[in-house]
């Protein structure tokens, strides 16, 4: 039983962080229809601020957290102002492409700015090892699945009942007549790269927190855009969702088949559950009048 | 006229080694060399530090007054670890640059599949990352391998850990590639010579980042030793997953991640890990003569990025320079290489001696089983 559990949290613990990153995935479609190829990079570089600032603060984990969560919505504001917003009329297939170049700068970027070692975070705090029952995990596991139901419950209230929030859903509906309407399209945007940035950001940092930092970490990107397919693209929550069911069904593939099957089983289900609903477990159904 | 330019360059940039002059790249005042190697994205780990020391070794010999009084230049290619630009670059240097020699051809997946180009050319080439037995068995005329097998390599830490830890339970987790085959081929070996009990064994695939499953089957099935068959993140990742579960099997790791900066990553869990590598610690008497000769002729930053990597490369790097050096009167390629397979051994005293032979391309470099000390980011000779 205590193998079984341990799996469990294990799971939950890496699922939170895909979901944080499949969130931001959906927040960015669901309000400008875009898919932002460079989340999984954003989410790096945010960790590498936090590692730079974790060094000049001692790993004091306060002034971490506030530090690259400001930055993490500074770095969204400014890549969709420089690269996005001029793109905003432009076929979306170029949009795309934009983030994909994106991705590749950014990869770079961190080889240019930092370097390609690995490096522990420095936070000690975050890194401190807590029993709970037959489980063992680390501070940091325990922020991310934390964060992920705050985030999940403070999403559902904004889309549901913030007047920004419904913005957000029309402009995402149908940009033009939400215009029409009087919602400021460029501010909706910004909002939702800003949000997006600082839900992967955190999942980067608190996973190289309990793992390490480096510049593979955007790989989290790769493994969390099939939660977003799997939750559904328009499915914020959805998307948390769709990362937590990836994060355990790999835990437990891996702790009762083989590992070798593990890295695969997340994309068995994704299949098996497109085929029965195409738009994904949480995804509206489209439906175009001709 | 823009088309025929093209078509030429075209020509030059695909054709086989007829067009190649065997003593391009030389002129009466310089001597240019190529390489390519990752500068960027992760693998820049080892590209970066291994072009210090290519760059190190060159700085060294030109102060020295360079090869026949020319100066010796380098030009690297980034390939970012991708074998189709590694194939591309080597092209590019041998047909554009016109480089007299290749320091590296990347890491041994890229170095493999650039084998047939760089044969096919006849250029002088040097292979110190990854010394895969297909680069060297058989042995190809002017490609020269440094180093020593993943295989043996994990022979010889398999033996030296059945000897240590006798009658013990064994975990290993290996990568579903080409490393991880040379690794299981490694052990299996050292298994027909010591009693090896492997009670969990698996593979991962490549770019794996969680281990939690993998090692609480490691607990379950009561591991006591655990080969940590990953390069870097992934054996960070199972050993602070060990650390996690309060397990504290004897672990050993390979020489692809031997660099200080994985001990600091992992932090004090990292004491005592075993690993095996076929160049000095950098905290050795030789290591430490190795970083003084790099602080004289590399910046400080740059000293600060040192790691095995540019001991291997300086290695290597100095070997190819040595046999240039008894041919400049005559610098060809048929002439380095005959330099290089008979010439006596070269000793850069951060590895044993690199000796080739008429038909031998790989130097079968001695390894030394080390162990981590934490306190001080270092590794220490344990056998």
């Amino acid at each position: 039983m205590s193998y079984l559990v341990n799996l469990l949290a294990s799971g939950l613990a890496v699922g939170a962080v895909y979901g944080l990153i499949a969130m931001s995935f959906a927040i960015i479609y669901k309000s400008t229809g875009l898919l932002n190829f460079a989340q999984g990079e954003m989410a790096m570089i945010t960790a590498y601020v936090a590692w730079s600032i974790s060094t000049s603060v001692d790993g004091n984990p306060f002034i971490v957290a506030a530090g690259s969560i400001l930055f993490a919505i500074v770095f969204a504001l400014a890549v969709e102002r420089i690269a996005i917003r001029p793109m905003m009329n432009e076929p979306i297939l170029s949009q795309i492409m934009v983030t994909i170049g994106l991705s590749v700068i950014f990869r770079s970027l961190v080889i240019l700015v930092w370097d390609g070692l690995p490096h522990g975070m420095g936070i000690p705090a975050g890194d401190a090892l807590v029993t709970l029952g037959d489980v063992r995990v680390r501070v940091a596991q325990i922020g991310v699945i934390l964060f992920l139901f705050a985030a999940i419950v403070a999403m559902w209230a904004f889309f549901r009942y913030s007047r920004f929030g419904v913005a957000m859903r029309a402009v995402a509906s149908d940009d033009g007549t939400a215009q029409l309407m009087g919602v400021n399209s460029g501010k909706v945007q910004m909002a939702a790269w800003g949000a997006a940035a600082v839900l992967s950001g955190v999942a980067g940092v608190l996973f190289a927190i309990g793992a390490e930092l480096s510049p593979s970490l955007y790989a989290l990107g790769l493994k969390a855009f099939p939660a977003t397919i799997l939750g559904g693209l328009d499915a914020i929550i959805g998307s948390a969702v769709g990362g937590l069911v990836v994060g355990i069904t790999e835990n437990l593939v891996g702790g009762y088949l083989s590992s070798g099957l593990k890295e695969v089983a997340g994309f068995v289900i994704i299949i098996l559950i497109l085929m029965i609903r195409p738009y994904g477990l949480f995804g509206e159904k489209r439906i175009e009048r001709l | 006229m823009k088309l025929m330019n093209a078509l030429a360059a075209l020509t030059l940039l695909t054709a086989p080694g007829a067009l190649y002059a065997a003593d391009q790249g030389v002129t009466d005042n310089e001597i240019l060399l190529g390489e390519v190697e990752p500068l960027t994205g992760p693998p820049a780990l080892l590209g970066v530090a291994h072009n210090l020391g290519v760059r190190l070794a060159l700085a060294e010999v030109n102060a020295n007054g360079g090869i026949g009084g020319r100066q010796v230049k380098l030009v690297a290619e980034d390939d970012g670890y991708v074998t189709s630009r590694t194939i591309q670059s080597v092209r590019k240097l041998v047909g554009v640059d016109k480089v007299f020699a290749l320091t590296a051809l990347s890491g041994s997946g890229q170095a493999l599949a650039a084998m047939p180009v760089v044969k096919g050319i006849g250029i002088p080439a040097m292979v110190p990352i990854g010394p895969l037995p297909p680069l060297y068995e058989p042995p190809n005329n002017n490609i020269f391998v440094v180093g020593q097998s993943y295989t043996e390599g994990m022979r010889q830490l398999a033996l030296y850990l059945a000897k240590t830890y006798p009658g013990k339970k064994w975990g290993v987790i290996l990568q579903d590639d080409d490393y991880g085959k040379s690794l299981a081929t490694g052990l299996a070996e050292a298994g027909k010579e010591a009693q090896i009990d492997v009670v969990y064994e698996t593979k991962y695939a490549r770019g794996q980042k969680d281990f939690a499953s993998e090692m609480l089957r490691v607990k379950d099935a009561g591991v006591e030793v655990l080969i940590a068959g990953g390069i870097i993140s992934e054996n960070i990742a199972m050993v602070k997953e060990a650390e996690k579960l309060g397990i504290d099997p004897v672990i050993a790791t390979f020489w692809p991640g031997r660099v200080p900066e994985v001990l600091k990553a992992i932090g004090p869990a990292s004491d005592g890990i075993y690993s095996v590598d076929y160049v000095v610690p950098l905290q050795s008497e030789a290591g430490k003569a190795f970083l003084e000769l790099a602080s004289k002729y590399l910046t400080e930053d740059e000293v600060k990025r040192v790691n095995r990597y540019t001991m291997t490369g300086y290695s290597s790097t100095v070997a190819l320079l040595d046999a240039m050096k008894n041919c400049a009167e005559d610098l060809t390629w048929a002439c380095t290489i005959e330099k290089m397979q008979n010439d006596a051994a070269v000793d850069t005293g951060v590895m044993s001696p690199i000796k080739f032979g008429p038909d031998n391309r790989f130097s079968n470099s001695k390894v030394t089983v080390m162990r981590a000390d934490y306190d001080t980011l270092s590794y220490v000779p344990v056998d």
